[in-house]
């Protein structure tokens, strides 16, 4: 059952100057299915559109991104809403209760000069204005415990807190509500391994537990192989191939998803990693058809003219490229 | 904590201590170290009046005046005499309007000074501060723009040509505020509507005049404060979960934009005691900054000393108020 669909979403940067208007095309054309019960990773390059589709889904559109197309349609608790087209107040009553989002930026997700049970409070009572201090105490008090994170933090200050615990207080306030969709971005970026490892296992925890779906943003391929269902890889603003996990990582069909694979430092394996010609293009100004061809070893005439459609392959696997899709197959 | 925050404040209060003294001795070697002798000065002007005086008498009225002004004997027996002094509340005699002691010329200026720059501090502070919040939270605002124009075109104007001009202005232009003085001529001191009421037309002008300038002082400096912490990711965070504007805007960006600026504020309560020396010039207020001024103006030593004693005592226990009350404002800070 898909808890959010995507369809063909479009936002750009727009900024205005000397009457140019100027478009970063950051999100384009993304279509993705979430279901429920699931954890999702969206994979892809620094700079590929990864954040700015996350902040679209979440519905934080603050100019410049700027919506152009497409919708963003929840259906949760027998009720459909396209984010792109409600008001504020909906939107701030969804958030949180139905969809909540971790930023990215863990040491800085916490008010440096409030107690921790204070920012639980204030996120508790913006969705619960009558709650009884006695029963927000109590539930907070279950949440953690829960989460297996001492109750002895809410009495702490943020920087009493080592980065991991920050992190994992930010995940336990973006979950109080038990969300029917978390996003989180690149929730262990600042982490180190071994503190990513339990932080993921949080992740992973809440999930199991809720039945939620779990959309994790990160660059580090790692951690997509260790706790992701599905994996969508992202290029130049556009998903380019998706898949089980299992099949990105065994058998990668779209060149840069192929790249990107090889490129992974394997235990035992010492030859050197090949990394992929040229940089990624720059969004304001993309390369026409296929966003991968300047970069493509196997790049054929149609690719600089079309854009390849996401389409399915196989089971559980869509890639965006005219050396798979079937009408193409004879240019293969 | 108990035990190392009582060797804190000790610790603290004696480095203050330290300051106090270093300051003072500093402000008590310099006019004995400089060229010009203020005996020597005295008797000159006494000379110059044209008078014949015997040497003898002359000699003798040297030793009465150096004696008088603590000026005999080596340096390090006026230093033990000047600080038996000043320990007792004893600066000696101002030279400029002798015999009055220095202590009483302090008193007498030390309230005016005192009531003015205390309530208009406090005053451009906290309002400075608040407007200069919502500017930066407000920011696309259309008012939030207009205020900070106002708050940018006051804000470079020195305070003493803002004086001058509500002086011409309003007390000249248009006669509506006296000229100058702390209080009408003649008026019997007491505690009644009269006489407070013309301490207050009296003060208004320069309370106004150092309010405006401060207004536009702490506005910038707490916009841009503002501006940076609203973009902060505990804000966005705190934002995206749906909490109130009111929360966000107190809690998360005011009280982490006001640390800065409590110190600055204690450090401005701090040099309260330098007066606002022109100002109070300008406006004939008989305050501090116009005692220090005539001081200077009068060559009297002494009193120069008494003012300078006081504004270092100030400085430094404005400072020491501030760190023992810093970790009141931001949990970071611990006493160590």
């Amino acid at each position: 059952m898909s808890v959010l669909r995507i369809q063909n979403l479009q936002a750009y940067y727009q900024s205005t100057l000397y009457g140019v208007t100027r478009n970063v095309k950051a999100v384009d054309g993304v279509s993705l299915d979430l279901r429920a019960n699931e954890i999702y990773g969206i994979a892809g390059e620094s700079s590929c559109g990864k954040t700015s589709l996350i902040k679209v889904v979440f519905g934080a559109i603050k100019p410049p991104l700027t919506i152009i197309g497409g919708r963003v349609l929840y259906q949760i608790n027998d009720r459909d809403f396209d984010i792109t087209q409600t008001n504020d107040e909906t939107l701030r009553q969804m958030r949180w209760k139905q969809v909540s989002y971790i930023l990215q930026g863990s040491m800085s997700l916490l008010n440096p000069v409030r107690r921790v049970r204070k920012t639980f409070w204030d996120f508790t009572k913006a969705h619960e204005p009558v709650i009884e201090p006695e029963k927000f105490e109590a539930t907070t008090r279950e949440h953690l415990n829960r989460l297996g994170l001492p109750a002895e933090v809410l009495d702490s200050y943020p920087h009493q807190l080592s980065g991991g615990m920050k992190q994992r207080v930010a995940i336990a306030l973006a979950t109080i509500f038990q969300p029917k969709v978390i996003l989180a971005d690149e929730p262990t970026t600042a982490l180190d391994v071994v503190v990513q490892r339990g932080v993921l296992q949080l992740l992973r925890r809440i999930q199991q537990e809720t039945k939620n779906t779990l959309v994790i943003v990160t660059h580090d391929m790692g951690i997509h192989a260790n706790i992701a269902d599905r994996v969508g890889i992202m290029y130049a603003g556009r998903i380019v191939e998706e898949g089980t996990v299992k099949h990105i990582f065994s058998e990668p069909r779209h060149p840069y998803t192929k790249h990107l694979i090889q490129s992974l430092p394997k235990i035992g394996d010492k030859s050197k990693r090949q990394s992929i010609p040229g940089a990624p293009p720059n969004l304001a100004d993309p390369p026409a058809g296929c966003r991968f061809h300047p970069r493509c070893p196997y790049a054929k005439p149609i690719c600089s003219v079309q854009t390849p459609e996401l389409s399915p392959i196989q089971d559980e696997r869509r890639v965006a490229c005219f050396l798979l899709t079937k009408e193409n197959a004879h240019v293969s | 904590m108990g035990k190392s925050f009582l060797t804190y404040v000790i610790q603290r209060i004696a480095q203050c201590l330290l300051v106090v003294i270093i300051g003072i001795t500093i402000t008590f070697l310099i006019p004995r170290f400089s060229p010009t002798d203020p005996v020597e000065a005295v008797v000159n002007r006494a000379m110059m009046m044209g008078q014949f005086s015997h040497p003898d008498a002359v000699e003798m009225m040297k030793d009465a005046l150096t004696k008088l002004y603590g000026l005999d004997g080596t340096l390090g027996q006026q230093y033990v005499r000047f600080w038996r002094g000043l320990l007792s509340g004893d600066l000696g005699p101002s030279l400029s309007s002798f015999p009055k002691p220095v202590m009483s010329l302090i008193r007498g200026s030390l309230p005016w000074t005192g009531a003015l720059l205390l309530t208009t501090a406090i005053i451009a502070w906290v309002t400075g501060n608040m407007l200069g919040a919502l500017a930066g939270y407000y920011a696309d605002k259309r008012w939030s723009h207009v205020l900070s124009i106002i708050a940018m075109s006051l804000h470079p104007i020195p305070y003493y040509i803002m004086a001058f001009v509500l002086l011409v202005l309003l007390a000249y232009v248009i006669p509506v505020f006296p000229l100058g003085g702390a209080v009408a001529i003649g008026l019997k001191p007491g505690f009644n509507w009269i006489y407070i009421s013309s301490i207050l037309r009296h003060a208004f002008l320069p309370a106004l005049s150092l309010v405006l300038v401060g207004i536009g002082g702490w506005f910038v400096g707490m916009r841009a404060l503002v501006t940076n912490i609203v973009s902060e990711d505990y804000v966005t965070y705190a934002e995206y979960a749906g909490v109130p504007n009111r929360t966000i805007m107190y809690q998360y960006v005011m009280k982490n934009a006001l640390l800065p600026q409590i110190t600055g504020l204690a450090m401005q309560l701090g040099l309260i005691f330098n007066g606002a020396l022109i100002t109070e010039y300008v406006f004939n207020y008989p305050g501090l900054g116009y005692l220090a001024y005539s001081a200077i103006f009068a060559g009297d030593y002494s009193l120069i000393m008494g003012v300078a004693v006081f504004s270092i005592i100030g400085v430094s226990l404005a400072v020491l108020l501030v760190d023992l009350a810093y970790p009141l404002f931001d949990p970071r800070v611990k006493h160590q």
